[in-house]
């Protein structure tokens, strides 16, 4: 197939590494390109933050070695990314492995959904440069099916799988409409900011910030389109807020279970989601005892998460066999493109139709002119097939060329040739 | 095609109707199935209008409507309960809990179609339409109040794993707590007026039929009190702008209150909703 495959990931190098070799879309460009004249028939480059691969056909005059030795070049990286940090495949290993990574499953968490969109950018990327061949193209549209029949056919994405987004979740399952509903968070730090992100992409009404530093709360509000509360006025906040993010670190208390259940009785018993993120807990425990009082510290969202992550892992067996069942197709598929079993069913393919044309019209001719039937279609066939016939039979010549492996698929394609032989309409 | 025939054709076709829209909800419920979801909202309303035309049928055919025998009133039940769904699935717009609630009309309609008789002999009285729309009004009441239980239900059962932390197939199935809340609500409402509506017609239709009426009739003092309690605590709720755990078992509570009350009346008092 000649299909070689080499790849830095976080199976391979640390993130340090991982960082330094992160293309954009613009360096992708340039190194397809640059892939390209120096005589690589197809190219497709995969670039996050987490993994840059490329994948070549027809490598030209390059091995995997000079691949990877003009990738690490294109950025200027210092000798620090070394041939260790990479790995690689070939062939079917390489078909499976893409496969595998747009599945998700080989991301650092499982069911990764956003790889795929990163697949789809890096095949646009390769389309806008010319890079694709009949090789590439069909290996990048199998990668996207794959990524869709295990989003569709698995639970392998279901579930949140960090504190943030099972905080979310969580909030799903308590309110209706989140636009309708107001957030408040206390004090700052990345998993609470992180938090009210998320609520905020949901689409959540409103949003309060409160600090002990009114600079800070402002700074957080600005990004968040916010509005400002004391942080003595908490109590006052809460009244007109849904779900509650504690981020503050060190004792006292920031929410006593009194101080709850005064609050709850002024906003009529509507329920409240806390959300505690605090190490130490913010929210005094016995708060979740209140009617219509819904209290998550870290550790009961950490155990959503684990459980979540439990769930992906069954799923893998599945995903894995989708991965196997349409790594076997792609293959199935290459060894059509062929130059003699491509002749000889074509050859067949028209046969098929003369014959059938030639039974159907039979009884408009007398008995004995039908043998001269027979030859007359025999020699329009013969004709129409000789000259592509022949065309082939000299691509055989090089049978793995991007030339030649175009021709047979286009071929198979205009007159319907499926893998047995059977026309497509039939 | 004769009438009679076609009865019998849809006796059958009906029962297998609700089943097909149960799977459809169950395969909705348990899979993945991304085009199930638009077609079973559709295939309950063909049932729907399929289960009209059998009732309407059988009306015309026997000379009155299907209420006189505890058979005929399982179909009318099982109608009930699947519009009641609907009207709850199209308003909320959530149906992830119709495979259960429709499993009750599929039971219903199956017992029904199995052991219903064509009687076409019954006391003169019960030939009434009026006495029709009544006892239809009082299913759908019936039905809305119990859906509206089985909602609160479901909604303290998703409050208490919520509130526990222990998160099972509740929590990753059935839709958020202020959905769930807003169905019983919503059910309750309904349920209320058509229960209302059934006292109205029965308030002002029993005079004519029995000659031995008396408004301090037991039944009938029975059933205005319940009526007038259950109003008082629906505007108490909506008053006192209560939220949450505390109405849904409330809403479950007063379900079985009336539910209790009207099995005690019907069967130790002896009145007018005695029939054949």
């Amino acid at each position: 197939m000649n299909l070689v495959q080499i790849g830095i990931s976080h199976h391979t190098a640390p993130v340090e590494v991982r960082e330094k070799m992160w293309l954009s879309a613009d360096e992708v460009r340039e190194a397809l390109r640059g892939f390209k004249s120096r005589g690589v028939g197809e190219c497709v480059l995969i670039s996050t933050c987490n993994r840059t691969e490329l994948y070549a056909v027809g490598a030209g005059d390059g091995t995997a070695d000079s691949l990877r030795r003009f990738l690490t070049e294109t950025k200027d990286t210092g000798g620090e990314v070394q041939a260790g940090h990479f790995a690689g495949a070939t062939d079917a290993e390489a078909v499976s492995h893409l496969f595998a990574v747009a599945a998700g499953i080989d991301s650092m968490i499982i069911g990764d959904i956003q790889i795929l969109g990163q697949v789809k950018e890096a095949f646009a990327l390769s389309q806008e440069t010319d890079a694709l061949g009949p090789v590439t193209n069909r290996l990048m549209q199998a990668a996207l099916h794959v990524g869709k029949r295990v989003r569709t056919e698995t639970s392998i994405c279901e579930g949140a799988v960090s504190v943030s987004y099972a905080a979310v979740e969580l909030a799903g399952k308590i309110f209706a409409d989140l636009s309708k509903k107001t957030a408040l968070l206390i004090g700052a730090g990345e998993t609470g900011e992180l938090t009210l992100k998320h609520l905020s992409s949901k689409g959540i009404g409103q949003i309060k910030i409160v600090n002990r530093t009114r600079e800070k709360a402002e700074s957080l509000a600005a990004a968040f389109g916010a509005t400002v509360a004391e942080f003595d006025a908490r109590f006052d906040a809460l009244r007109g807020v849904d779900i509650v993010i504690t981020s503050v670190s060190g004792p006292p208390h920031v929410l006593s279970a009194a101080d709850l259940h005064r609050v709850m009785k002024q906003r009529a018993n509507q329920p409240l989601f806390i959300i505690d993120i605090g190490v130490p807990r913010n929210v005094e425990p016995a708060a979740r005892k209140i009617d219509n009082v819904f209290l998550y510290d870290i550790d009961a969202l950490g155990a959503i998460v684990d459980r979540n992550l439990g769930k992906r892992k069954a799923e893998l067996p599945l995903a894995e066999t989708i991965v196997r069942e349409e790594t076997a197709a792609f293959l199935d598929w290459y060894n059509s493109l062929q130059v003699a079993p491509t002749i000889t069913e074509f050859r067949d393919a028209l046969e098929a139709i003369r014959r059938e044309e030639v039974e159907r019209n039979a009884n408009r001719f007398r008995p004995e002119d039908r043998e001269l039937l027979d030859i007359v279609t025999k020699r329009i066939v013969n004709k129409i097939l000789h000259t592509p016939t022949s065309v082939l039979k000299q691509s055989a010549e090089d049978p793995a060329s991007t030339r030649t492996l175009l021709r047979i698929d286009v071929l198979r394609e205009l007159f319907g040739i499926s893998r047995n032989g059977r026309a497509k309409h039939e | 095609m004769d009438m009679k025939f076609f009865a019998g054709l849809l006796q059958v076709l009906v029962p297998c109707l609700y089943a097909a829209a149960v799977a459809l909800y169950a395969v909705s419920f348990f899979g993945k199935t991304p085009g199930v979801d638009r077609a079973k909202s559709f295939l309950l309303l063909a049932t729907i209008a399929v289960h009209v035309v059998y009732l309407v049928i059988r009306t015309i055919l026997f000379d009155h409507p299907p209420i006189t025998t505890v058979f005929e009133i399982m179909t009318i039940l099982a109608f009930s309960i699947a519009v009641a769904y609907l009207y709850i699935e199209k308003r909320t717009r959530t149906g992830s809990t119709g495979f259960i609630i429709l499993s009750l009309a599929l039971l219903f309609q199956t017992i029904s179609s199995l052991f219903i008789r064509d009687l076409t002999e019954i006391p003169e009285y019960l030939h009434s339409l009026v006495l029709g729309f009544h006892v239809s009004a009082a299913l759908l009441g019936y039905t809305a109040i119990s859906l509206s239980a089985a909602y609160g239900l479901l909604y303290l059962m998703l409050y208490h794993e919520i509130k526990s932390s222990r998160l099972g197939v509740v929590y990753t199935r059935l839709p958020n707590l202020e959905t769930l809340e807003t169905m019983s609500h919503k059910a309750e409402a309904f349920g209320f007026v058509a229960l209302s509506v059934a006292i109205v017609i029965g308030v002002v239709w029993l005079p004519r039929v029995f000659a031995q009426f008396s408004y301090w009739d037991p039944k009938l003092v029975g059933t205005l009190v319940i009526w007038a309690l259950y109003a008082v605590g629906l505007f108490a709720k909506r008053l006192l702008g209560w939220q949450g755990r505390k109405t849904m078992l409330i809403a479950i509570v007063a379900f079985a209150i009336v539910v209790v009350s009207m099995m005690v009346i019907n069967r130790y008092l002896s009145g007018f909703h005695t029939f054949h």
